[in-house]
């Protein structure tokens, strides 16, 4: 009765393979480092942003996207512009390592600030657009939402464009939820499900100040990120299963 | 196969049976005393040195009691309050203000009946305020301040003003007009019929009581709010009306002895709108006005205006006192007994009229024997003897809400049986109001009232109709996500109902799971086929119409009054032809579809031709348009006419001409026609698909769902207001969008229950009693008819949930969708034929999936044992929230939204029931 789903999608194309830290032991060491550098500092401005979160929101994105480009400069493979040169780059092993730091500034921080630029024009609109139809104001607080856009693209996303760059196929299985999970990728679907999840407590009635627009939903995105970057890590390989 | 129905079948009536029983144990049916009260005996008339039935002289001998619908307390007391002729009052001291608290519900009839009993309203009087015809909730035969003032040597009432008095005192009144609330938009005709009667009245001496009962406040409210443009005029016009009358009182000999009491019956809050028990709802003005009164308040607050008390609420101006002091007030001042069931205390300034400290002690005292009666009557296991030598238990800890009352009234027979000089009559007086207030609590909370063996009884049933489902689930593994998001949805929504705050803004965690789960469909659909057009994937779409809908109604407590689509402005004034072209919309497209069936049902009549030919349907369509367009038209009509005296803003942009030739129709006439032309195309469609079938050799087509699912919806938008009816277009959007993707039938149950409950409060419906529009239960109604009216009022609330539930069924049994032919255009347009012939075999094994769906009622059996899961399982989470924490449930306004909750899944299952066994079985 069930079907399974990739038998009716035929594949031209060589499987997907989810995307490994660098072997080398900064990249090691720092992917761990990382989300506890991010939280901290978000829990850090967490009631400048609770107070005026336009201008805090804004002042908090230049530190965000700073170690966003570090981790995925130390961390992570760049992407080839297409989807071979990452399955190729992992063949050599150590040689990978060599060739990462060969590249040094040129080959990974400019590729980072691509994937920011990148980031910043394409997806964070689009995913403004998706916040108001899930529920944010249309006709205010405009930019309460193109920033919470903001945060919530250059926490999920970012690693995500660095890894697969603007591959149609990878970024249509990556929407799908086909791809096999990794770090990376379940980063993007905890910040996502973090972020829906963080609606939940802004109608009560406690009357917090933090309960306002869109300081819920930013939190829920940088724990559910957190959380699913790590639950990505344990269950990396996997495919998530729809029948 | 059989023992699953008989188990279905018995769960479900066990839910209503259990619904029953609960709601006779939540709202247990009051005993009232009845009779005429007389005055209590006094008793200790040594210790007092008083004499048995003398009673203090009344400083008063006439009333003026005049009501202002949905006075809040700052309309009168307020810095911005239009009323500067009753402040100036205050200043002088001769006007005494407080704020009295309204108990919930909020509603005119039950607190008309608590000014003039004392009594603290059941939720029944909520129920009879609907049907307003009913007799036995008249107060013709209870003790009312109006039966006693009557019964006084010379008694006369008149009454000007809410008809509601009319129909609790028939036969009370001298001389009366009443005036209907039916109409909110009126604001000036309905008060100046009761105020052209004052001037009159004023100068006759014949009567000891006239009522004056204005509405046209509390109209600008449910039209506008209390910021309204028209709210301080109105305040002003009352205010004048307030100066006539005193100064009336001031001049004229016959009204020397004259009490002017203005009152609010309740406030509103943010929106407008009032029933439930929020601080503006409950927080209406009381005012005591007489040259008289400059003698008692010398030390009285007589700032005016000011400002809401320092740690108070929000509307707490002066000291709050109950609605049911009213009663007892009255009585003392006119000098009448205190009516029997009244639960008020007598307000303790007004005491200063009598000097002398021994009768204020007789006042007071009489008060508390006649509250002490109620009290007796619900502990009648303790003992509440005057005689305090019988001592009992009554103070041991710990103390049963009986045994502390009993214990404080052991306090009053002793001070009074004290003959210590050192107890002054005032001590004494504040142990009797130290009773008093303690009785009226208790007595007046809700707790008090439960029949808990009944509660229980009733949630113990609602728990067995879930056992009984539970075995005629589907096996629940292999898990599915469509099976996760049913379970965990129902698992969080029973968790919410312990969450008091979200009863009230339960709409958004409907909006934001609807809203997640149109999001997985899209990244389900995703997996199957991308779509490289994806803002116009189906569920993208979905998302986009949920976000209009979710916007329509501003509903719930937190942000009532906020801005949303239908407020906006671009339906009021002259842009409302924008409203009526998307009206005509909706009319125009049910009319195309109903003109489809007609044309088939031609065809099937006519024996030259083949009704499965679609050609032959096509060329009879003008014909189905041209029989179908006077019922569309009439509806469309009737629509318009009924807005024009509604709420004619939403009228200014359409061509007045049109309005006058409109308004002049006779609306009951048109919505009966309407009425009558749905039942006869029903009739109609049934007898050709009937005889369709029959030529068919028995096999059903499914035609008949689809006809009985367009007249429906052409009858629910005629019970809908104006301003919701592009919702049902939109609402039919997302059933096409629905119809394209390929949804599993627990997709479906899933899907369409969510809606069900977004529709309800996206129609701008919510837990609070006061979101209840009446304006549509008279539609085609003359003269009063309660079944008529309540049937009406239901499918008028609850519309949208009954169109999603018979929707389900066109999904269930995948009628409803794109037919083959349409499919093919689109196939034809794609480059891959491969693509294209995996199209056509999928869109043909789904349209067969359907049909064996339809077949072997398998599917169907599933859904309704998904659907009864759902009711039992949150009809008992809402009964276990009720028992168990009051708050949830606190005060008869929310307990609406325990019906809500009931009337939700009551008209889901039994109208889908009876809509998809027509659309599921018969056709199969």
């Amino acid at each position: 009765m069930a079907t399974t789903v990739l038998n009716s999608h035929p594949k031209p194309r060589a499987p997907a393979t989810p995307t490994d830290v660098l072997p080398t032991d900064a990249a090691q060491l720092y992917t761990h480092i990382h989300p506890i550098l991010v939280l901290s500092l978000y829990a850090l401005q967490f009631p400048s942003i609770v107070a005026d979160p336009v201008p805090a929101l804004a002042t908090a994105l230049v530190p965000l996207g700073i170690l966003q480009i570090a981790y995925v400069a130390i961390c992570l493979p760049p992407t080839g512009g297409t989807a071979t040169p990452v399955v190729d780059k992992k063949k050599p092993g150590s040689g990978a390592g060599e060739k990462g730091k060969k590249g040094g500034m040129r080959g990974t921080i400019i590729p980072g600030f691509l994937s920011l630029i990148v980031v910043s024009i394409v997806i964070a609109p689009l995913l403004a657009a998706i916040l108001v139809l899930f529920g944010a104001p249309l006709t205010t607080h405009h930019a309460h939402t193109l920033l919470a856009a903001a945060h919530i693209s250059f926490l999920a996303t970012l690693p995500l464009v660095y890894v697969h760059g603007v591959d149609g196929a990878a970024w249509r299985d990556i929407i799908a939820l086909l791809r096999p999970v990794d770090e990376v990728y379940g980063g993007m679907i905890g910040g996502v499900v973090g972020a829906w999840l963080g609606a939940v407590p802004i109608p009560l009635d406690w009357d917090r100040e933090w309960q306002k627009w869109p300081v819920t939903i930013v939190s829920g995105a940088y724990v559910g990120w957190a959380v699913g970057k790590m639950v990505g890590g344990f269950l990396k390989g996997r495919k998530i299963g729809f029948e | 196969m059989a023992l699953r129905t008989l188990l279905l079948a018995a769960a479900n009536l066990l839910i209503p049976v259990a619904i029953l029983i609960f709601a006779t144990g939540f709202f247990p049916y009051k005993p009232f005393m009845p009779g005429l009260a007389e005055y209590e005996k006094l008793g200790w008339e040594d210790a007092m040195g008083w004499k048995e039935g003398s009673v203090p002289e009344a400083p008063f001998d006439k009333l003026v009691f005049m009501v202002v619908d949905a006075l809040r307390s700052d309309f009168v007391f307020g810095e911005e309050s239009g009323m500067t002729f009753v402040q100036s009052l205050i200043r002088e001291g001769t006007a005494l203000p407080f704020t009295a608290h309204a108990a919930s519900p909020t509603i005119t009839m039950p607190k008309v009946k608590a000014i003039t009993t004392g009594s603290i309203p059941s939720f029944l009087d909520v129920i009879l305020n609907f049907a307003e015809s009913d007799t036995t909730s008249t107060l013709s035969t209870q003790d009312t301040w109006l039966a006693q003032l009557k019964a006084k040597k010379g008694g006369k009432l008149v009454m000007y003003g809410d008809d509601t008095w009319l129909k609790l005192f028939p036969g009370f009144f001298e001389r009366a007009d009443g005036t209907s609330s039916f109409f909110v938009s009126d604001f000036t005709e309905v008060d100046n019929n009761v105020t052209r009667h004052v001037p009159e009245e004023l100068l006759n001496s014949d009567w000891n009581a006239m009522i004056m009962h204005y509405l046209g406040l509390d109209h600008i409210g449910h039209k506008a709010g209390p910021r309204s443009p028209n709210m301080i005029p109105k305040q002003k016009e009352m205010d004048d009306i307030v100066r006539d009358i005193y100064s009336a009182i001031e001049n004229e000999d016959h009204l020397s002895k004259t009490l002017f009491v203005l009152c609010g019956d309740h406030g509103m809050n943010e929106g407008g709108n009032h029933g439930g028990s929020a601080a503006g709802e409950t927080s209406p003005a009381l005012v005591f006005m007489s040259p008289r009164l400059r003698d008692i308040t010398p030390h009285t607050n007589r700032v005016s205006p000011t400002k809401p008390k320092e740690g108070g609420g929000e509307f707490e101006y002066y000291r709050m006192v109950e609605q049911s002091d009213i009663a007892p007030t009255l009585a003392g001042l006119l000098g009448f007994p205190v009516p029997r069931n009244n639960l008020g205390v007598f307000i303790k300034e007004l005491l200063a009229f009598w000097p002398n400290r021994i009768d204020r002690l007789r006042l007071l005292l009489r008060n508390a024997r006649q509250m002490k009666r109620i009290v007796e009557a619900t502990y009648p296991s303790l003992n509440y003897g005057d005689d305090s030598r019988a001592l009992g238990k009554e103070c041991e800890p710990p103390l049963s809400d009986g045994q502390e009352l009993a214990c404080k009234w052991r306090g009053v027979v002793d001070i009074l049986s004290a003959s210590s000089r050192h107890i002054t009559a005032d001590l004494k007086i504040d142990q009797l109001y130290w009773f008093m207030d303690a009785a009226q609590e208790k007595m007046s909370s809700t707790a008090s009232n439960y029949d808990v063996p009944r509660l229980t009884t009733g949630t113990a049933l609602a728990f067995v109709s879930v056992v009984l489902t539970f075995f005629t689930l589907p096996a629940l593994r292999p898990f599915t996500p469509s099976g996760i998001a049913y379970a965990l949805t129902l698992i969080l929504y029973s968790v919410l109902m312990f969450a008091s705050s979200y009863v009230e803004e339960e709409h958004n965690f409907w909006y934001w799971a609807v809203s997640g789960w149109f999001f997985y469909l899209f990244i389900a659909e995703s997996r199957k086929e991308w779509q490289s057009k994806f803002i116009f994937h189906p569920a993208i779409m979905l998302l986009i119409t949920h976000r209009i809908i979710r916007r329509w109604n501003q509903t719930g407590q937190k942000y009532a009054g906020a801005d949303d689509i239908v407020h906006s402005g671009i339906f009021h004034g002259r842009s409302s032809f924008i409203l009526w072209a998307l009206v005509g919309a909706t009319y125009m497209d049910i009319t195309i579809r109903v003109s489809r069936h007609i044309a088939r049902s031609i065809v099937v009549f006519d024996k030259n031709s083949n009704s499965e030919d679609p050609q032959a349907v096509d060329a009879n369509r003008f014909l189905g348009v041209v029989a179908v367009l006077p019922l569309g038209a009439t509806a469309f009509i009737f629509k318009l006419a009924f807005t024009a005296r509604d709420a004619p803003e939403l009228t200014y942009g359409i061509n007045q001409g049109l309005i006058q030739w409109v308004e002049d129709l006779s609306l009951v006439d048109v919505a009966r026609m309407v009425f009558a032309g749905t039942a006869l195309s029903v009739v109609w469609i049934m007898i050709s698909e009937w005889k369709r079938k029959r030529d068919r050799r028995g096999e059903g087509s499914g035609d008949l769902a689809i006809a009985l699912f367009d007249l429906l919806s052409l009858f629910i938008i005629t019970q809908t207001k104006a301003q919701n009816i592009p919702l049902y277009l939109l609402f039919r959007f997302q059933f096409f969008f629905l119809s394209l993707l390929d949804l599993s039938p627990a997709a479906i149950t899933t899907t369409t229950l969510l809606l069900t409950q977004t529709s309800f409060f996206a129609l701008g419906n919510s837990n609070a009693i006061s979101s209840i529009d009446l304006s549509n239960a008279y539609n085609g109604v003359s003269g009063y008819n309660v079944l008529a009216v309540g049937a009406l009022l239901f499918l008028s609330n609850w519309a949208g949930p009954l169109y999603f539930t018979a929707a389900s069924s066109l999904l269930l049994s995948a009628l409803g969708r794109p037919r083959r032919n349409i499919a093919m255009d689109e196939v034809d347009s794609r480059d891959w034929v491969q693509k294209e012939r995996e199209h056509l075999e999928r869109m043909a094994k789904s349209e067969e999936e359907g049909r064996k769906r339809r077949e072997n009622g398998e599917a169907w059996g599933r859904h309704v044992a998904l659907v009864t899961l759902w009711v039992g399982v949150a009809t008992a989470s809402v009964m276990v929230a009720c028992t168990s924490e009051v708050s949830v449930c606190d005060g008869v306004g929310d307990r609406i939204s325990f019906w809500g909750y009931a009337g939700v899944r009551i008209v889901g299952l039994g109208g889908g029931k009876v809509v998809g066994g027509l659309m599921g079985r018969i056709e199969a």
